[in-house]
């Protein structure tokens, strides 16, 4: 008997099949790898109401521009550090290593103690060298 | 379902919403474009979602004028046979380098094999040469123009044509004689 086959008794079924939900879950996998997710909306502000918010896209741009910041930051506290110290009075009896950094830190604003004393505690590698040094020491 | 012109206009004024449009309208046709190339469900969720990413990422590259779709699809059948190249120790295959065994030894649960003749159907396809495959599934499953398919594959409309009725007549071939 000639059978002949006829591509309607398939149509587009396909015999593949994928888990439930799974359509859902690719599109939040993709906007989490886009950086697309929804920010969070705070009560009362201007996107608690009709329309959504826009998405916060993270760029290298943003990230950069960050870092420039707390680079520039760091560098204006160090170059503020060498101008105060540069500029004091230094008698005999302040020649003493310790003294003179101790003398130049208390002329530092409050912010700007806090501010080395953040990097200083933040920095792994002057951190390191000085538990180095301690253990060469002892 | 909104166009193409109406997504790629609504991407460049806001980002998300344009592209949560285009995942609405191409999530499923990517995801079934690269399973039908793959076969195995965990590959074509990775390449599907990787897909996604390299159109989010390269959107303004788009020139628009060639067809939205087919430069979608085009993405798609790239990360496919990447991801096929990955499997077999190169770093992309092309075209005329998968074999229908490659192809056809990766189902995984993902299947329904009670469907005898749609699983018959797939491994008809899967017998042809990657060309005449995918000019096959776009055009009958996808239902792009010649040119669109010619645009995916990089080849010309006339040859795509050719393929395509090659592969029609080679299928029914195969599904008149195995069983």
């Amino acid at each position: 008997m000639d059978k002949t086959f006829d591509f309607e008794q398939v149509g587009k079924r396909l015999p593949y099949n994928v888990p439930d939900g799974f359509f859902d879950q690719l599109e939040e996998n993709v906007k989490a790898k886009t950086h697309l997710q929804r920010l969070p909306v705070r009560e009362g502000s201007e996107y608690s109401k009709g329309d959504a918010p826009k998405a916060k896209v993270i760029t290298p741009l943003h990230s950069w521009r960050g870092w420039g910041w707390v680079s520039f930051g760091a560098a204006a506290a160090v170059a503020l550090f060498f101008v105060v110290t540069k500029n004091l009075p230094i008698s005999e009896s302040q020649t003493d290593t310790f003294e003179f950094v101790e003398l130049a830190y208390n002329n530092l604003s409050t912010e700007d103690q806090e501010f080395l004393m953040e990097v200083y505690e933040e920095d792994g590698f002057i951190n390191d060298n000085n538990e180095e040094d301690y253990e060469k020491d002892f | 379902m909104v166009n193409d012109k109406e997504i790629i206009s609504v991407m460049r004024q806001n980002t998300e919403k344009g592209f949560r449009l285009l995942m609405a309208s191409y999530k499923k046709p990517v995801y079934w474009h690269i399973r039908r190339l793959v076969v195995s469900h965990a590959d074509a969720q990775d390449a599907a979602q990787e897909t996604f990413v390299r159109i989010f990422r390269n959107f303004h590259q788009y020139n628009e004028e060639n067809s939205f779709k087919a430069w979608i699809f085009r993405i798609a059948t790239n990360e496919a046979l990447r991801l096929l190249g990955k499997q077999k120790g190169d770093m992309m295959l092309s075209l005329d380098e998968v074999t229908a065994d490659m192809l056809g030894t990766k189902a995984d649960n993902h299947f329904d094999s009670s469907d005898a003749i749609t699983m018959k159907l797939q491994k008809a396809i899967l017998h042809l040469p990657a060309k005449q495959q995918l000019a096959f599934n776009l055009r009958y499953y996808d239902e792009l123009s010649y040119e669109e398919i010619a645009e995916v594959a990089g080849s010309t409309a006339a040859s795509m044509k050719v393929s395509y009725n090659i592969a029609k007549e080679k299928i029914i071939t195969y599904m008149n004689n195995n069983d």
